[in-house]
């Protein structure tokens, strides 16, 4: 009789709790496509100089998938975008030949951005906003590291851009930067570099 | 032997001093005009940094034996022959080596007639200190 009791108390407890408990799912992915004015700039200086170099354009647009979007949260980021580096513009001819014969073109002609996470996910609808991520560069067949500030501005519930900003080095790619009339003209080891990715988010 | 060497490795080292000491001081003083090298056509990677400062004693002994061969040709002061010498040499070997290098390489004329007046202000240094030394 007792085990009788207990056996429905718990019958009914149990189907009490599947009826209300919801488990705690995360957001579903969220895509986002990387859109054809996405830019990478480069700005250096040598001893006597100072250089910007742009890649104007990405013509072949990626997608990052975002992992758990929810807003205030980490978010794990999958996917790249690559970069060719013949694409380099340094606005003088001379210029931009030498910065692609610096970043070994012939041998390792793309520049790859491997997007790993976010601190947070952009606020969607609000105002622009600073957060962190971290990427991997691989360039000149050398993969690094970097934590990379983002600026984010938000462009309607469907479009975000982001601008990400980094100080990296020559050095840090096995990179030994230029130097002529036998190390009089020296490239200072240090670039800093800002990537704008122009986003179009699909759920 | 003795008249060449001698004579070639002072003029060397002089010409190490002015020249690479005015390199120096240009490059600070007017880094407009070493823009241009920022171009693949100059050595970047610093492998042949021995060789670009070994120049002036090449030149100089290039030189001296050049004086010591035709130096009865030049006449008047040590400072008159010195620059005719200069002269003659960046007539008969820089003038035609910088017509076929700008005709040849995508550079300016700035750059190459600064390569012309370094040449010939090499030679008549040169020239001078071969005209008072080895007279």
């Amino acid at each position: 009789m007792i085990m009788s009791a207990l056996l429905k108390s718990l019958l009914l407890f149990v189907s009490l709790y599947t009826a209300f408990w919801r488990p705690a799912v995360k957001s579903p992915a969220v895509k986002w496509v990387l859109g054809k004015d996405c830019t990478l700039k480069v700005n250096g200086s040598t001893n006597i100089n100072k250089f910007s170099c742009i890649i104007p354009d990405y013509p072949k647009p990626d997608t990052l998938t975002i992992y758990g979007p929810d807003q205030n949260e980490p978010v794990q980021i999958t996917g790249s975008m690559v970069l060719d580096v013949q694409s380099f513009d340094c606005h003088n001819l001379m210029m931009t030949k030498d910065l692609r014969r610096t970043l070994k073109q012939k041998e390792f002609p793309k520049i790859r951005i491997s997007f790993i996470n976010l601190s947070k996910y952009p606020d969607k609808g609000g105002e622009a906003e600073l957060i962190k991520g971290t990427v991997n560069i691989e360039l000149a067949g050398v993969k690094k590291r970097y934590s990379i500030n983002y600026r984010t501005i938000p462009s309607g519930k469907a479009k975000l851009t982001l601008i990400g900003s980094q100080t990296i080095n020559f050095s840090d790619f096995d990179i030994v930067p230029p130097r002529r009339l036998g190390g009089m003209i020296k490239t200072n080891d240090m670039l800093s570099a800002e990537f704008v990715l122009k986003v179009n988010i699909l759920n | 032997m003795k008249k060449v060497i001698f004579p070639g490795l002072i003029a060397g080292t002089i010409l190490f001093i002015i020249c690479y000491g005015g390199l120096y001081m240009a490059v600070r003083l007017f880094p407009g005009l070493f823009m241009e090298y920022n171009n693949p056509l100059f050595n970047s990677d610093g492998n042949r940094d021995l060789l670009f400062y070994l120049h002036a004693f090449i030149i100089s002994l290039a030189l001296s034996w050049f004086w010591e061969r035709f130096k009865s040709l030049f006449h008047g002061s040590f400072l008159l022959r010195g620059l005719e010498f200069g002269f003659v040499y960046a007539i008969v070997a820089l003038l035609p080596v910088m017509w076929i290098t700008f005709s040849a390489l995508d550079i300016t004329v700035l750059m190459v007639l600064s390569w012309f007046s370094y040449g010939l202000m090499q030679a008549i240094v040169a020239g001078i200190i071969f005209a008072k030394i080895n007279p």
